[in-house]
């Protein structure tokens, strides 16, 4: 039990608390919870857990506050819980340095998917990034800049493929349009979301069967986008 | 002084135009003196005063009498070219003529001055009409004050006219706008209602000084201002107790819908969540999954009924700021779809927005929620297996979208009311739902500064809905796109 990953939940709600924490312990977790943001800070410097899943409306501190301070001195990833329509929040907060969120109300699944990603690439950080991505019949090989579905290449023009490498290599995680803008293009061009909207648009009529109802390249409304690839 | 200065130079010029036309009439008399008699020429030299004292008023009037009563002495009564009088008749003549003459002036002079005071009392009730028709029917404080700068400005032709309000809308205003002054103004007139002193007209007019009659007409001005001002105050606060009252209707609406909505996905939520725990259903019974998946689906149902209510919130108290970016609209439809996956596939659905349209400069996510709302509600209403189709091509300077289905059409004298809050065609207990859906649309599209209505089309209903293209007065982009591949 000693190697089972150890998550810390910063939420004032007692209900989410019991429910996250019955769940996770369930599923193999430690799990440590804080009501306010200075105790999950505390915690989290005392405990050096894998995963922090904050709440952004705390009573005592913004959310965004606590991920700023985190961010001062761990990489631990980062998980944000919030209510629907705060978009901007949500996007200060990972443009802070969170690495995910979830809306509340949300489904288990959703909860545990978001926990596998952020536990992978906490690894991937310790120096194992895997150098080949699939995502269904597709091949991403960031070493050697290939492109292929099934046994066929795919042509992609340079900034294509700067951006869908950028996607595949944070595969799993949302990635915020000022965070892909900044990357992919240039810090000048962090507010230009139209060039993303327009060369998303190109990779995924490249990519996806349908490009109308993406299985790959997913838009986050209001955030950013997600590449999905296999486990 | 200038004013001062003509006023008496014409002043006195009446003067000596009165005296000039007594020599004139004098003159002809005396070289007519042989011909004459006495009385005669006491008679004839009634004419000219009557007439200097209705041309040139009282004051040149008498005057000109005295000086008559010398001349006619000096020159036409002997002895000659003396004031000495021999002949008692004359004595007798000479009184007679005095007094004749000075009662002439008197009356004509006082009948003059009648007439003015007329005329200047008809043109103050002209000008205080004109003022009333002008203020007439107005609701707004600003117009109202300029109105009444600009009459109190042609009415004094003062120098400047300046019109200060006091209170929660204050404003000053001054005629003309440019003029900088810096002594205190010349008179000032406040101006009075019931609850106290709403403000004041200011007027600086250094000369002539305002006459009595002139401050009465001010007064009386600004009282007409204060009660026009005073009247729009009362339409305005009428018009806020109306919303108000539309605003709790639709509150105790939304109470009671709210009731019957959440209540309903909380029982079958209730329901299910007991007789789990209850064991009353067995593990492996098959109505085990049944009752999960009825908790999972209330749960998102329950979700989205509140994200409704607070939606309207926020269209209702005017909160609901569009955050525009450049954005392709089949993008937006097409995570709406993915989405609203498992909700949508008893239907056909079919999607035509071609590749070529431009970007639209709009809020994703509240387009979402439009989007998402005009295919729930096609869900709702369209048979199974019948199609929804959605559209879109650009129309001038907009974007025109398309949302059909071949669900039921509506009657039409309730095509514009299905987008009234809670306005349902059919009962509210046959269908699931706020009665809220299509009001957000249309709150999201008028926030963008599009428009939505709703249209019977052969096979079913079509939603419609135009979005303007140019943001802030910008075209959408074309960007340059790299084809080289790698």
């Amino acid at each position: 039990m000693n190697n089972a990953p150890h998550i810390l939940v910063i939420d004032d709600e007692l209900q989410i608390q019991r429910a996250i924490r019955t769940i996770l312990t369930e599923k193999g977790f430690k799990v440590t919870t804080a009501s306010r943001g200075e105790e999950g800070l505390t915690l989290a410097a005392m405990n050096e857990p894998d995963i922090i899943i904050l709440d952004l409306g705390l009573p005592d501190m913004d959310g965004v506050e606590v991920c700023t301070r985190l961010r001062e001195w761990t990489l631990c990833p980062i998980i944000i819980l919030s209510v629907r329509d705060s978009e901007r929040d949500k996007v200060a907060a990972l443009d802070k340095g969170a690495d995910d969120y979830l809306t509340k109300p949300f489904g288990i699944e959703e909860l545990l998917a978001r926990v596998r990603v952020a536990l992978r690439h906490s690894t991937n950080r310790q120096g194992m990034q895997s150098k080949v991505i699939h995502a269904g019949l597709l091949m991403i090989d960031l070493a050697w800049h290939i492109v292929k579905c099934g046994d066929e290449e795919i042509k992609l023009t340079a900034t294509e493929y700067k951006l869908l490498a950028y996607l595949a290599a944070n595969h799993g995680r949302v990635l915020t349009h000022q965070n892909i803008l900044t990357n992919v293009w240039d810090p000048a061009d962090a507010n230009h979301t139209e060039y993303l909207r327009v060369y998303m648009r190109q990779l995924r009529k490249k990519l996806e069967v349908n490009p109308e109802r993406p299985q790959f390249i997913l838009t986050e409304p209001g955030v950013g986008y997600r590449f999905i690839a296999d486990e | 002084m200038t004013m001062r200065g003509s006023t008496f130079i014409s002043r006195s010029s009446q003067y000596l135009l009165a005296i000039g036309f007594i020599a004139l009439v004098t003159a002809i008399l005396f070289s007519l003196r042989e011909a004459l008699d006495t009385t005669l020429v006491a008679l004839l030299y009634l004419i000219p005063l009557g007439l200097i004292t209705a041309y040139w008023g009282l004051g040149p009037g008498i005057t000109s009498a005295l000086v008559t009563f010398l001349t006619f002495n000096y020159f036409f009564i002997e002895p000659y070219y003396t004031f000495a009088v021999h002949r008692s008749t004359d004595i007798v003549i000479l009184i007679i003529f005095l007094i004749v003459a000075i009662v002439i002036s008197q009356l004509v002079g006082r009948m003059r001055s009648g007439l003015a005071a007329a005329t200047a009392h008809e043109r103050e009730a002209t000008q205080l009409y004109e003022l009333s028709t002008a203020l007439a029917g107005l609701q707004d404080g600003l117009t109202i004050a300029k109105i009444l700068a600009k009459q109190v400005q042609d009415v004094s032709q003062g120098e400047t006219v300046e019109l200060n309000i006091t209170g929660t809308q204050s404003f000053a205003f001054r005629l003309p706008e440019s003029k900088q002054i810096t002594r205190p103004p010349e008179w000032v007139v406040p101006i009075q209602v019931v609850r106290g002193i709403l403000g004041e007209i200011r007027l600086w007019r250094a000369a002539p000084a305002l006459t009595s009659s002139e401050k009465r007409l001010l007064q009386t001005f600004a009282n007409q201002g204060a009660l026009a001002l005073e009247r729009a105050r009362l339409a305005q606060a009428e018009s806020r107790a109306r919303v108000l009252e539309e605003s709790d209707r639709l509150k105790s609406a939304i109470l009671s819908s709210v009731s019957h909505e959440l209540r309903t996905p909380l029982s079958t939520i209730k329901a299910a969540a007991s007789s789990l725990r209850g064991n009353d259903v067995n593990w492996d019974s098959a109505a085990r999954p049944e009752l999960i998946a009825a908790i999972d689906d209330e749960a998102d149902h329950l979700n989205m009924l509140v994200g409704n209510l607070l939606d309207m919130s926020r269209i209702e108290s005017g909160v609901l700021k569009p955050k525009r970016e450049w954005n392709i609209l089949s993008e937006i439809v097409g995570s709406v779809l993915a989405r609203m996956k498992h909700l949508a596939e008893e239907h056909r659905i079919e999607v035509d927005m071609p590749e070529s349209l431009p970007l639209i400069p709009v809020d994703y996510v509240q387009m979402e929620q439009v989007f998402t709302n005009l295919v729930s509600n096609s869900v709702k209403y369209a048979p199974e297996k019948s199609m929804i189709r959605m559209r879109a091509f650009v129309d001038g300077d907009s974007i025109h979208a398309v949302v059909s289905n071949q669900g039921p059409q509506v009657p039409q004298e309730h095509l514009e009311r299905i987008f009234d809050k809670f306005f349902r065609i059919t009962a509210a207990d046959q269908v699931t739902g706020t009665g809220l859906g299509l009001s957000i649309c249309r709150g999201i599209i008028e926030a963008h500064g599009g428009r939505l209505w709703a249209e019977n089309i052969p096979d079913g209903l079509a939603f419609n809905f135009t979005l303007p293209l140019l943001w802030e007065g910008v075209s959408p982009p074309k960007l340059p796109m790299d084809t080289e591949t790698e």
